[in-house]
């Protein structure tokens, strides 16, 4: 059956709506834009460039030769089966193994359970036996499996001259080494290392005190997130540490605080956050907590803000100030600030204080102690303490820093220097010239993971002894929250690396070195208990239960509390083109800079910018206008972009067709020190605040971080700092290429996420349902008559899920034999015979259904819970094994993630001919600067009348009895119609070999080098066919984790009816990484799942639901919380007054009033009353 | 100008288009019967490094063990698994402990390098067959792999094709046995002595009823194997 949908042409009215806008060319509406919409997919993207037609004939002639050579006769090759001698202990051949571990990560360890397949880690999950993470985890925990199989990892221990030398050559060097210290005092003896929640690592530490008490031990991170410990601690004069209850508090106020971005335990805050935010029903609308965030970059706690304030990371401490005069008496208000500013902080404090004890106030770990002891103030004021927060005791860290290190160096005062891990020479603060200083060491030995830029500052080198990655190391550490945890290996050191631990024992010569035997040993200190069942509990668990840090109950001192608002009189600064202000942020790929040659942090989308391989100067739309006609309107070949001449413009609008974001290069000068790179107009960000993401642009990398982004380490003063003052910004006259994923799938702004504001939605539950145009359509399901009561009534999500015939494609299963046709499962199966009333003449027995018929897969995924972090990106990435691509490859739209993350920005700038309603400069068209942003996780749909089946000429996609939309490999031929006929634009098309050759060498076809790397192929999980050139691929709801519980189950229940898999056994790789559990996933023939009741929800709806493909992936609409006493109060969120405006039922007065737009007579927008209709 | 050809020439068309058609029949008859697994694979008996013979070791006239006794995660794993070596010497290091045959085996115990047995039923890397899946499901083994506990030397007995597993999927009934019987390779339905057609007339009926009560509903869809 053939069926053909059309869009209604839009009206003069809708097409004058508030502007809906993707990115900046959207908004610009240029013509070559709406042309590359138009597109399925970039111009370019099917054609082979670097190869033209001659090239092309040549390679294919020596292949067809080859071909024939290589026809190795028609005989079967002999295979062998080499079975184990002696079998190790649980592992079954075919069955994965999990077993418990945990990454450290920036002085804190992540609780993880690690998937095995013959020892072999192949995919990371969280620990869900750590309640405050569950079981979700970062992007960076996903990600580090791949660096096990990094292909440029160090492979061997090396000598003062860089020769490979064995295990024991090296033990002894470090032997040698410590020999010349042994009854000093250590003098002369150094260690520089990583922050570490190790307790094994702090008794050796201590013992290193006690035997060598004159040796300096240094710690040092690239992202130093130790600010607001350390103030709390000042305060209560003991170590302590925050630990945030975000799940609890009703009013969250965020002082540039990324706290579920990057900040420490963003996993577990995002987790406890997304619980203040998932609602059930209209009824809890109202209990929803509210977020103000107030910030300079635009994080993805900004992203997710009910109200947000843009403001300069410099001017927080004044704002911190501000908001804290109303809370705390002794704190005086700083003058300078606007009218705005001044009401926003009014409000917002009143709100926290009409919330004491369910208000939290957090700041970003990058200001300074006093603004996190203000904000302390604050908490107590809001009787935050043991109930929102909790102030829990740590262990002492007695490390200096790295500058004190590198004094002592340049002073000549160090004879030995060991450098644990990290990478100092790349991210080590710009006040230290780390390679100067280390150069000025007696000798080094170094314990790295690869040959990094602190290897290539070699010079005084005594030993390079590989490091092994946490995945093959015995360790253990502590959580956030202080629970102690193991580190187990997975599998034996795969080049012989030794640990952190093993290392520094073997320099103090201690009688255990094994760190197996160390970590026992520090466990039974710990623990109280000697007994190995308690040790392997610990370490099938992954936790040690009731270990956790305790909280501190002593008060604060009032004095001490009440003396902060002497210490503290932060200005306000006044910003400029010419005094700008700079914001360093991790990055959101590579963190400091240490998965810089891992594809998979590469390539993953950056959740905000959307930017691939790269990193850039983040700007304001405001300053790239100041800094000369930045609004890019290329194609119209007038004037400036960014200052470029019209010459090179025109030589690259070729380039620009492609749909690649070509950039100017800036230069960005702080204090005399220069760097450069690429400039990104991202709305969102303060007026004058220049955004630079750290941890790009290696230097000394592998082959896969190679050239890739710019590095700004040396404009960072201190590990901490955000500059102000002096920063000048200037064109280099050069451009650049970002491959930004932000421009395909444009959606034109219809009801794709819909959203609400709490209040509307305890006032009108169903307005969900009254948007979008199937709303206005007839019912795509008819009313069937009810069994029991005779009356005719709407079809249950049960019964809808059987009531279409499966598929609608060509291909029909064959039939059972006689227990199918005794069944009156046809029944079900025949399409709906309609009445001319629009009501089915059929009778479903719903128990029957769900008893007779296979478990039918559905998924929701909550708008509300959904943070935007890419985890789900990345596990689907890592279970699914999905190649990387490269970026030269992005740049053409070939990437290959099954499941993206779609940002939306709204504004509510009003477009009314071209012309802005409320901008002072009406004839210029400008890029709002004040923006909403909403997520949207897509991912294949699997819908039950899929577009991509009807049009595959060889059945290669077909549905399956489960509800699946299959995708059979082998039989497609890559006509890529599918892909042009699926709406949600989820499939993916291996244009190149992937998987069979290394990135660059994808188009030398045969010639080229075959094969990719061995330790690559490692990870590949064996249950998921790796695909070949030419075919295509997308999300298969993880069928291989469906089919295996069922099989499990069924192994379980042998020869028995019991066949249903239990509601929540199976979890896709995306549900199970979600931090905040978004994602539901489950039988959709079963009333009592979790997904069904979720799919009753009044909040449920499917995108793009009126072509009638009837999606088994729907959505929770968001529900925003504003304030409706803050300043500039929105009443609907800004994606919904626009939906309104063009597609809904017109602006109320409210809405007109918000916009600025004449009440009445205006013929663009009909002002009904949106809702009832 | 003369005739260049001779008037032999005339037939020559029919007799190349009969030619090509002849020909394309051969072609074709002969790829579709023997490009097969039916042909390719069926009889496939590899010399083994270890000359292991299955019909004492599993035979109702020799030891009688039950498949498990070796291959024991059969129910458990996607594989059903090769012993590993000990479980081989685990009675071989008692009974014919010097056997010059069992040598390979003595030695990979000593060594620890494993047996290289030769692989006889190889699905292709795109499938994913599960062992667990059939034998708790009433499949027997006998279904596949015929009767091993006849085979001195294992060989490929049915053909492994797709149209193979289908007619199977297809027709569960004619394979459901109970699953007592799984690893009963010589167990018949309508008892030893029943004649061929009602042994087929008895496992229908019982397989009927077996389907019916654990709601056997095997994959016809590409993901039950391919994904």
């Amino acid at each position: 059956m053939k069926r053909k949908f059309y869009h209604p042409e839009p009206t003069k009215a809708e097409l004058n709506g508030p502007a809906y806008w993707k990115s900046l060319d959207d908004l610009q509406g240029n013509h070559q834009f709406q042309e590359w919409v138009n597109r399925e997919f970039p111009d370019g993207a099917d054609t082979m460039s670097d190869v033209d037609r001659r090239n092309f004939m040549k390679i294919m002639a020596a292949s067809f030769g080859l071909a024939g050579v290589g026809v190795t006769g028609c005989r079967m090759p002999e295979r062998k089966i080499l079975p184990y001698t002696k079998q190790p202990e649980f592992l079954i051949p075919g069955v994965a193994n999990y077993y418990s571990t945990s990454m450290p990560f920036g002085g804190e360890n992540i609780p993880l359970v690690v998937e095995t397949h013959q020892a072999r880690p192949t995919k990371i999950e969280g620990n869900p036996s750590y309640k405050p993470n569950g079981g979700g985890t970062s992007t960076f925990s996903q990600v580090s499996i791949l660096d096990l199989y990094d292909p440029d990892r160090a492979r061997s221990h090396r000598d003062s001259s860089g020769k490979a030398i064995s295990r024991a050559d090296a033990e002894s060097l470090i032997k040698d080494a410590a020999s010349e210290f042994e009854g000093s005092t250590g003098e002369g003896l150094a260690f520089l290392a990583t922050s570490s929640s190790s307790p094994t690592r702090a008794h050796l530490v201590s013992s290193l005190a006690a035997k060598f008490p004159k040796a300096i031990w240094a710690e040092h991170e690239g992202i130093d997130l130790s600010n607001p410990s350390k103030a709390v601690s000042a305060l209560l004069q003991r170590p302590v540490r925050t630990v945030h209850h975000f799940d609890k508090a009703k009013r969250i106020l965020s002082l540039d605080s990324d706290f579920v971005g990057y900040e420490g335990n963003a996993t577990g805050n995002a987790r406890a956050y997304a619980k203040g935010r998932k609602i059930n029903s209209a009824k809890e609308a109202t209990k929803m907590s509210r977020l103000y965030v107030a910030e300079s970059n635009l994080s993805l706690a900004g992203a997710n803000a009910d109200h947000r304030l843009r403001m300069a990371s410099t001017n927080i401490p004044a704002f911190a100030a501000l908001v804290a005069s109303h809370l705390v008496p002794s704190v005086k208000a700083p003058s300078g600030f606007s009218e705005l500013e001044q009401q926003w902080a009014k409000e917002c404090a009143a709100d926290l204080l009409g919330h004491k004890g369910r208000a939290l106030v957090v700041a970003g770990s990058h200001l300074a102690q006093e603004v996190h002891q203000v904000v302390v103030a604050m908490n107590e004021a809001l009787e935050a303490r043991g109930k929102t927060l909790e102030y829990v005791a740590t262990d002492e860290n007695k490390s200096t820093s790295i500058a004190d290190l590198a004094a002592a160096l340049e002073g000549n005062k160090v004879k030995t220097l060991v450098i644990l891990g990290g990478n100092p020479a790349y991210d080590a603060p710009a006040s230290v010239n780390w390679e100067s200083a280390q150069a000025k060491a007696g000798k080094v030995i170094r314990l790295g993971y690869s040959e990094d830029e602190t290897y290539s500052a070699r010079s005084n080198w005594h030993a390079f002894i590989a490091q092994t990655h946490f995945l093959e190391s015995w360790g253990d550490g502590r959580a956030w929250d202080g629970t102690y945890v193991p580190v187990q290996p997975m599998l034996a050191p795969l080049f012989g690396g030794m640990t952190e631990i093993e290392l520094l024992a073997r320099f103090l010569s201690k009688s255990v070195t094994d760190p197996h035997d160390q970590v026992r040993k520090t466990f039974e200190e710990i623990s109280k208990k000697s007994d190995s069942r308690t040790f392997n509990k610990w370490l099938a668990e992954g936790i040690l239960p009731g270990s956790a840090h305790t909280a501190v109950t002593t008060a604060f001192n009032k004095t001490v509390l009440d003396a902060i608002p002497s210490r503290f009189s932060p200005k306000v600064n006044f910003l400029n083109k010419d005094n700008l202000e700079v914001r360093f942020v991790p990055s959101a790929h590579n963190w400091d800079g240490r998965f810089a040659n891992n594809g998979w942090a590469q390539e993953c989308p950056h959740p905000i910018t959307k930017i691939t391989w790269d990193n850039a100067i983040l700007i304001s739309a405001k300053l790239a206008e100041e800094l000369g006609g930045i609004i890019p309107d290329p194609w119209s070949m007038s004037g400036q972009v960014f200052g470029q001449d019209l010459n090179q413009l025109v030589r690259r609008t070729n380039e620009f067709n492609r749909g690649r974001e070509i950039t100017p290069i800036y230069q960005v000068t702080v204090d005399g020190v220069t760097v450069e790179g690429p400039l990104h107009v991202q709305p969102g960000i303060a007026d004058y605040t220049l955004v630079l993401p750290l941890g790009h642009g290696r230097k000394t990398v592998g082959r896969v971080g190679k050239d890739s982004g710019f590095n700004f380490y040396p404009v960072r003063k201190s590990a901490t700092s955000t500059s102000v003052g002096g920063v000048k910004i200037s064109d280099t006259n050069r451009s650049y290429k970002l491959a930004n994923t932000q421009e395909h799938w444009s959606q034109e702004g219809r009801a794709i996420i819909r959203e609400g504001t709490a209040d509307e939605y305890s006032k009108n539950p169903e307005f969900t349902s009254q948007m979008g145009m199937e709303s206005h359509s007839p019912k795509l399901y008819p009313k069937i008559k009810d069994k029991e009561t005779g009356k005719w009534r709407e079809m249950t999500q049960q019964e809808k899920a059987m009531f279409v015939p499966r598929g609608n494609s060509a291909y029909t299963p064959p039939k059972y034999t006689e227990i199918e046709k005794k069944s009156d499962r046809f029944k079900l199966l025949i399409p709906g015979r309609y009445s001319p009333d629009g009501l089915f003449d059929q009778d479903l027995d719903n128990d029957e259904v769900s008893q007779t018929y296979h478990q039918q897969w559905g998924m929701v995924i909550d708008f509300n819970a959904c943070i935007g972090c890419n985890s789900c990106v990345v596990a689907c990435q890592s279970e699914n094994n999905i190649p990387i691509v490269g970026k030269d490859q992005v740049l053409r739209g070939r990437e290959m993630h099954w499941m993206r993350i779609d940002r939306y920005f709204s504004s509510d700038v009003y477009r009314n001919d071209g012309k802005f309603a409320n901008d002072p400069k009406p004839d210029k068209r400008v890029i709002p600067d004040e923006v909403q942003v909403s997520f949207q996780s897509v991912a294949c749909a699997q819908c039950e009348l899929a577009p991509c089946e009807s049009v595959c000429p060889v059945n290669a996609t077909v549905h399956d009895e489960q509800g699946l939309n299959t995708m059979a490999y082998n039989r497609c031929i890559g006509t890529r119609y599918c892909a042009n006929n699926c709406p949600y634009k989820v499939r993916r098309f291996n244009f190149l070999d992937w998987n069979k050759r290394d990135m660059g060498h994808f188009y030398e076809g045969p010639l080229g080098p075959a094969g990719v790397n061995e330790l690559e192929q490692m990870q590949k999980n064996p249950d998921v066919s790796v695909r070949m050139r030419g075919v295509m691929e997308k999300c298969t709801y993880c069928v291989q984790r469906i089919q295996e519980a069922k099989i499990n189950h069924k192994a379980k229940h042998p020869g028995s009816a019991d066949v249903k898999v239990p509601d929540g056994t199976i979890k896709t790789a995306c549900q199970q990484s979600c931090p905040t559990e978004a994602i539901t996933f489950g039988d959709i023939l079963d009333t009592e799942s979790e997904v069904s009741k979720l799919k009753d929800s009044d909040r449920n709806y499917a995108v793009l639901g009126y072509l009638n493909i009837r999606p088994r992936t729907t959505y929770l609409s968001k529900i925003r919380n504003p304030n409706p006493a803050m300043p500039k109060a929105y009443p609907k969120p800004f994606a919904r007054m626009e939906y309104d405006a063009r597609y809904g039922h017109g602006l109320d007065a409210n809405e007109m009033d918000y916009l600025g737009l004449p009440k009445g007579g205006d013929d663009h927008v009909h002002p009904v009353g949106s809702g009832n209709h | 100008m003369a005739n260049i050809f001779p008037r032999s020439a005339n037939w020559a068309p029919i007799k190349i288009i009969i030619g090509i058609f002849f020909l394309a029949t051969v072609v074709t008859s002969a790829v579709t019967y023997y490009a097969t697994p039916k042909y390719l694979r069926v009889g496939y008996e590899p010399k083994q490094p270890v000359p292991f013979d299955h019909s004492w070791h599993a035979g109702k006239d020799g030891l009688n063990l039950d498949c498990r006794f070796c291959h024991n995660n059969v129910t458990k794993s996607e594989h059903s698994n090769v012993p590993p070596t000990s479980t081989c010497m685990s009675c071989h290091a008692v009974i014919k402990s010097t056997s010059p045959k069992l040598a390979p085996v003595r030695d990979s115990l000593l060594t620890g390098d494993p047996i290289e047995w030769v692989k006889v039923h190889k699905t292709p890397d795109y499938v994913y067959f599960n062992h667990a899946a059939h034998v708790n499901r009433g499949v027997s083994c006998v279904e596949c792999h015929g009767r091993v506990d006849e085979m001195q030397t294992v060989k490929h007995a049915k053909s492994h094709s797709m149209a193979f597993c289908l007619d199977c999927h297809r027709n569960p009934e004619n394979a459901v046995r109970p699953i007592e019987h799984v690893f009963d390779l010589g167990w018949h339905p309508g008892g030893e002595n029943a004649t061929n057609k009602d042994q087929k007339k008895a496992q229908h009926e019982l397989g009927t009823q077996l389907v019916e009560e654990w709601k056997v509903q095997p994959p016809l869809s590409c993901f039950g194997c391919h994904r």
